[in-house]
């Protein structure tokens, strides 16, 4: 299969670790891309087609408990319209992010390291979108988490930067172990209900159809259900940073922007997304479960969309943002439409990468990542002023960018659900809310860069564009952010979306589109034109001191104190524990057996003195031992057992 | 009649070991040699049980039978009976590469090097012996030709406090040995087998009734629970652990805790089946207990010997869970936990022990930055970490899940236990690995320098296992589930 040589290729690098290690690691991904190309140009000429190939991992016979039929699970690859969708979103991200690396990262240590860590995660990534069954898609989850882990901690002898991959890790970690009873959950309970042994048997593959394979089985609406769905809620919060596992994302900005890029931006973080996906089309969610989905979407979505408002540095800004946009995604698959959901994270991956690689082009010739240090950056880098504006302007949801007919959709399809459950108003409304802030924080950033005359501090060092293979990326990534909303539109390429029946992707505009794209358009400008007030021409908004706002900006800068809370929780509540438990283990457990020991020393005295260091000494007294001991014990025994009743 | 392929292995390595005694300086050529000669049979006797046709309907019988009577009386008859099933030859297998790589490890031991490495031998022979051997007393005697090596491993080539720790691990196993040969001695007794012959007895013990099944049961719990070790009776083994040289560590680690699972599956849960199912709530509560207070007192060391011990007490606390379940998921879970943490936990002793001479300390709050100057060293302790906090495509992972999955079937939400312990495990690895490798450098000796070649070369044996059996644990698999016990009437 052509994919897993991609895989193989790419797993190749890590053996390379040469000088210029990074153009093999530039050519794989450029093959991997070629290849993702192909798969998606295949999917769409032959458009709903589904192609599975796996080999069996681990396999247990039938037994008469749980899995009657046996019990296996297999590694394979699936090519279905989704999966083609996400490989091509992976691979061409994955491949420019790469380019953008050589120029970008020419000055750093650690390259072939980087580029392995890179690579594997590219790996990873293709194998996560191709997996065939939960448990590959778990395994391939994790190895994404670790190259994230690693890439974080690129620059580990950094102490923030070490203690941000460790963070990471082990919020994303509380999400996957949640995941894991989710996926206990599914094995266990759907094995023994309706075709399910079979689907054991066969592996626990997701299964091509019309309905969810385990509504179809279950009838769509237990409490089990429920519960699984909820997990896997709480594995794609994790991984796509939701609250109350977000915390991780902006502290992850201590990694390498093109890794920001890459991972934190356009795909890992939106493979949480992407199982919410596969588990609405395959397994089928509850309405519990996806009031849930749209709650916890629909929340951080504004949550972190109001923390971008007010950060200082450019990089946690753009993180925000991730945030508050995979936000959007959640509620579109909670909504329903979960092609919407992917609508929104075809285009995301595309003005959030090219967002972030401007935001690098920016840090690579400033040398800082804040905001109010800079200024006048429109006339020594007008590639990356307009690359960083096409990306904002397609954040915003101005059409024609992509922003604009994803986010729409994913508005229109919350709004779609509201009309039969009102408990999803509060939400469609803080979406609504959010277009505005999102506008307003995304040209703040861009006005504080790029207008008017200089850099306000005048320490920097002058400005310029970085070497082409960071200004290739800037332009295709531009040019992806302007036609990526308007792909799903030709009917080839629409039928890579077209999977689980009837969804809205892409948008219709029948007149209540046109009414609620109206209201998030004017939104959108709106906030632009409050950023231009505030912030245009080179201009300083400073709060004054006594304003009434300035508790809610210090709130906002403190991260609503949520970071600060973990860390409490885990430093005096889990590590004093444990501090707690140990001394108890020192003192009180060891303590009480100390008198035994004394015992025992008393008794063993011969034994020490008999430490003569010879072999032949120790071995009769080895022997003496044993024989001393069995005729104890022939002798002995019989008496307890006689004591205890006889036999 | 064929080759009598277990007795020739014990023969090789009885051989092996005397000849290491003798050796003096050049011991480990003679240890390397017998370990190598090992491996070969053991591949040959894992090659020969992929044919074996399995066992007669009904009977436990167990592959590469070899039995001659021993002493006979009236009332008993002792015999000489080995025999292996698809448990014990995995335990075989990790057996077989633990030597190898400890061997290599110890590679520049000057201190008695002929003791030294024919003690290793020893206790690798005692092992072996206790997976093999399918008669009580011939169990019992290899189980005591473990313990006695040991001993001295920690009480001659040990840390500053080894005097203490070589005495307390002698009196806890000694202790739980005794225990567990009055509980074995009895069930011989009770059940009227008439005969040490695991054979006979599993026979005989169907005959008892549930209680005196349950009193003997407790017993050989208790006595092979020490060793595994089980909540409250696990103090020796941080000791140990502190005090022991490091091949000393990686065996007591490796094999020696797997020695009290081993033990558990053959010779009480195996024999004893309704005994356990009066006790399944207790061994609940000790498996829980060692899962939750492993980790949350793991999370409180500085040693990082300390650290890889309290985690041991962990892992060794999910295996219990799996076998306390009963099922065939949970049986297979179990043996392959054993296997990985057997690898992963040498691993991890020996990159703690090469971290120490290489930094003059294990205090984690005194390491720091090590990366830059060790970076083979760091890489091996990042895999060794990253497996043992159930990393996918590593080796913990397989079992882990099947593990849970298996307590999940059984127990259902009481499995958020183990579940969120797993973060725990994460949280102290990935602390330790941030004060350890990376951040500032602190504390780094002048002279200090990455491990030499025969270290790497240990480790890398072990990170290879952990690697190929963690992308392809079918082959350890198929070996389980072809165990006479998975045909037992009534398992599940």
């Amino acid at each position: 299969m052509a994919v897993s040589f991609g895989i193989v290729g790419l797993l190749g690098t890590r053996l390379k670790k040469l000088e210029y290690g990074g153009w093999i690691a530039v050519g794989f991904a450029a093959a991997a891309m070629i290849v993702g190309l192909l798969v998606a140009a295949a999917e769409m000429l032959s458009p709903g087609s589904y192609t599975d190939q796996s080999f069996t991992w681990l396999h247990l016979p039938g037994s008469p408990g749980t899995f009657p039929n046996g019990f296996s699970l297999v590694m394979g690859s699936l090519v279905d319209p989704i999966s083609a969708l996400m490989l091509l979103v992976v691979t061409v991200v994955g491949f420019l992010v790469m380019l953008y690396s050589i120029g970008y990262m020419h000055h750093d240590h650690g390259l072939p390291r980087y580029y392995a860590e890179l690579s594997l995660f590219l790996a990873a990534m293709t194998g996560l979108v191709i997996a065939d069954n939960l448990l590959e898609f778990f395994l391939f989850w994790e190895l994404v988490g670790v190259c994230s882990y690693f890439l974080i901690g690129f620059y580990y002898e950094k102490p923030s930067a070490a203690s941000a991959a460790k963070e990471a890790f082990l919020v994303t970690r509380i999400g996957d172990v949640l995941f894991l009873l989710g996926i206990f959950l599914y094995f266990t309970v759907y094995a023994t209900a309706g075709g399910g042994a079979g689907w054991a048997a066969s592996g626990f593959k997701f299964v091509s159809g019309s309905t969810p394979f385990l509504a179809g089985a279950m009838g769509g609406n237990t409490p089990l259900l429920t519960v699984a769905g909820l997990m896997m809620l709480a594995g794609a919060a994790g991984k796509s940073a939701q609250f109350p596992l977000h915390a991780w994302l902006p502290d992850a900005m201590e990694g390498p922007t093109t890794v920001s890029a890459l991972i934190h931006a356009a795909t890992m973080v939106a493979a949480g997304v992407y199982l919410l996906v596969i588990a609405s089309l395959f397994l089928g969610f509850t309405p519990d479960d996806r009031l849930a989905i749209v709650a916890v979407g629909g929340f951080t979505t504004f949550f972190a969309a109001t923390m971008a408002v007010v950060h200082p540095d450019i990089k946690r800004v753009i993180a925000y943002s991730t945030i508050s946009q995979l936000g959007y995604m959640v509620l579109g698959v909670g909504a329903g439409f979960a092609m919407v959901g992917m609508y929104h994270l075809f285009t995301h991956a595309f003005f959030k990468a090219l967002l972030f690689l401007a935001a690098g082009s920016v840090i690579h010739a400033v040398g800082t990542q804040d905001l109010f240090k800079m200024g006048g950056l429109r006339k020594p880098m007008r590639v990356t002023a307009i690359a960083f504006a096409v990306g904002a302007l397609s954040l915003s949801g101005i059409p024609p960018f992509a922003g604009f007919f994803s986010k729409d959709d994913v508005l229109s399809s919350v709004y779609t659900a509201a009309q039969s459950n009102p408990a999803y108003w509060p939400f469609l409304i803080l979406a609504y809310a959010t277009v505005f802030l999102t506008a307003y924080y995304i040209f703040r950033a861009w006005f504080l860069a790029f207008s008017g005359d200089k850099s306000r501090d005048p320490t920097l060092p002058a400005a310029h564009e970085g070497p082409w293979t960071m200004q290739v990326p800037l332009y295709v990534l531009s040019a992806l952010a302007i036609v990526a909303g308007v792909l799903p539109f030709t009917p080839s390429f629409g039928s890579l979306f077209s999977l689980g029946g009837a969804t809205s992707v892409p948008p219709t505009y029948g007149t209540t589109d046109l009414v609620l794209s109206s209201v998030s358009v004017g939104l959108g400008l709106g906030g632009i034109l409050l950023a231009r007030a505030l912030w245009g021409n080179g201009r300083v908004y400073v709060l004054a001191p006594d304003s009434a706002l300035q508790p809610m900006r210090t709130i906002l800068l403190e991260r609503y104190y949520i970071k600060a809370g973990y860390d409490w929780v885990g430093l005096r509540i889990v590590y004093g524990g444990s501090r707690v438990a140990d001394f108890f283990e020192r003192y009180v457990i060891d303590g009480t057996i100390h008198g035994f020991e004394r015992l025992g020393t008393k008794l063993s005295n011969g034994l020490r003195e008999g430490q003569t260091g010879l072999v032949s000494d120790y071995a009769s007294y080895v022997v003496a031992g044993v024989i001393g001991l069995l005729i104890l014990l022939l002798f002995v025994a019989p008496l307890i057992i006689a004591s205890l009743g006889g036999p | 009649m064929t080759l009598p392929l277990l007795s020739v292995t014990l023969a090789t390595l009885l051989i092996g070991t005397v000849l290491t005694f003798v050796a003096k300086e050049k011991a480990r050529y003679v240890a390397l040699a017998t370990s190598v000669v090992f491996l070969l049979e053991v591949a040959a006797l894992l090659a020969a049980y992929t044919v074996w046709p399995g066992p007669v309907n009904g009977s436990p019988g167990y592959a590469n039978l070899e039995s001659y009577s021993w002493i006979h009386l009236s009332w008993l008859s002792i015999n000489y009976t080995v025999g292996v099933d698809g448990i014990s030859l995995v335990m075989i297998l990790l057996t077989a590469f633990l030597q190898i790589a400890t061997v290599v490890y110890s590679w520049e031991e000057t201190k008695e090097p002929g003791a030294f490495f024919g003690l290793l031998m020893l206790t690798c022979l005692g092992c072996f012996g206790v997976f093999i051997a399918l008669d009580v007393l011939l169990f019992f005697l290899f189980w005591e030709a473990v313990l006695i090596p040991m001993f001295f491993l920690i009480g001659f080539w040990g840390g500053p406090r080894r005097r203490y720790a070589a005495l307390k691990f002698f009196v806890y196993t000694h202790v739980a040995s005794i225990v567990m040969l009055v509980g074995l001695l009895a069930l011989v007794f009770y059940s009227g087998a008439k005969s040490f012959d695991f054979s006979a007895i599993y026979v005989a013990a169907h005959g008892l009734s549930p209680t005196v099944q349950t009193f003997l049961f407790l017993a050989l719990f208790f006595g092979f629970g020490v060793k595994f070790p089980i909540v409250p009776f696990h103090t020796w083994l941080p000791d140990a652990h502190v005090e022991a040289p490091t091949a000393g560590s990686v065996l007591l680690a490796g094999l020696l805790l797997k020695l009290g699972a081993y033990g558990l599956i053959r010779w009480a849960v195996e024999i004893l089946p309704i005994g356990m199912s009066h006790l399944t709530p207790l061994l609940y509560v000790v498996a829980f207990a060692s899962i939750v207070w492993g980790s949350v007192i793991a999370l409180a060391q500085r040693d990082l010997k300390r650290l890889i011990a309290y985690s041991s007490i962990n892992h060794m606390g999910i295996v219990l869970l799996a076998i306390a379940v009963y099922s065939q998921l949970g049986l297979l879970a179990a043996v392959l936990l054993m296997f990985a943490h057997g690898v992963v936990s040498a691993l991890l002793f020996m990159a703690s022990g090469s971290v120490h001479h290489t930094f003059g300390t294990r205090d984690i709050s005194k390491l720091g930055g090590i990366t830059p100057v060790a970076p083979i060293l760091a890489t091996m302790l990042m895999v060794g970490s990253l497996a043992s906090l159930g990393l996918p495509a590593l080796i913990s992972f397989p079992a882990e899940f099947t593990a849970l999955l298996a307590t999940w079937d059984r127990l259902a939400y009481w499995v958020l236990i183990p579940l969120v312990l797993l973060v725990v495990t994460a949280a102290f690895y990935l602390w330790m690995m941030q004060r350890v490798l990376f951040g500032p450098q602190r504390n780094i000796p002048e002279k200090a320098h990455d491990i030499p070649w025969f270290e790497t070369a240990a480790m890398g044996i072990l990170v290879a296992l952990v690697i190929v059996y963690g992308i392809l644990p079918g082959f350890l698999v198929n070996v389980i589930v072809n165990s006479p016990v998975y045909g037992f009437p009534g398992f599940p």
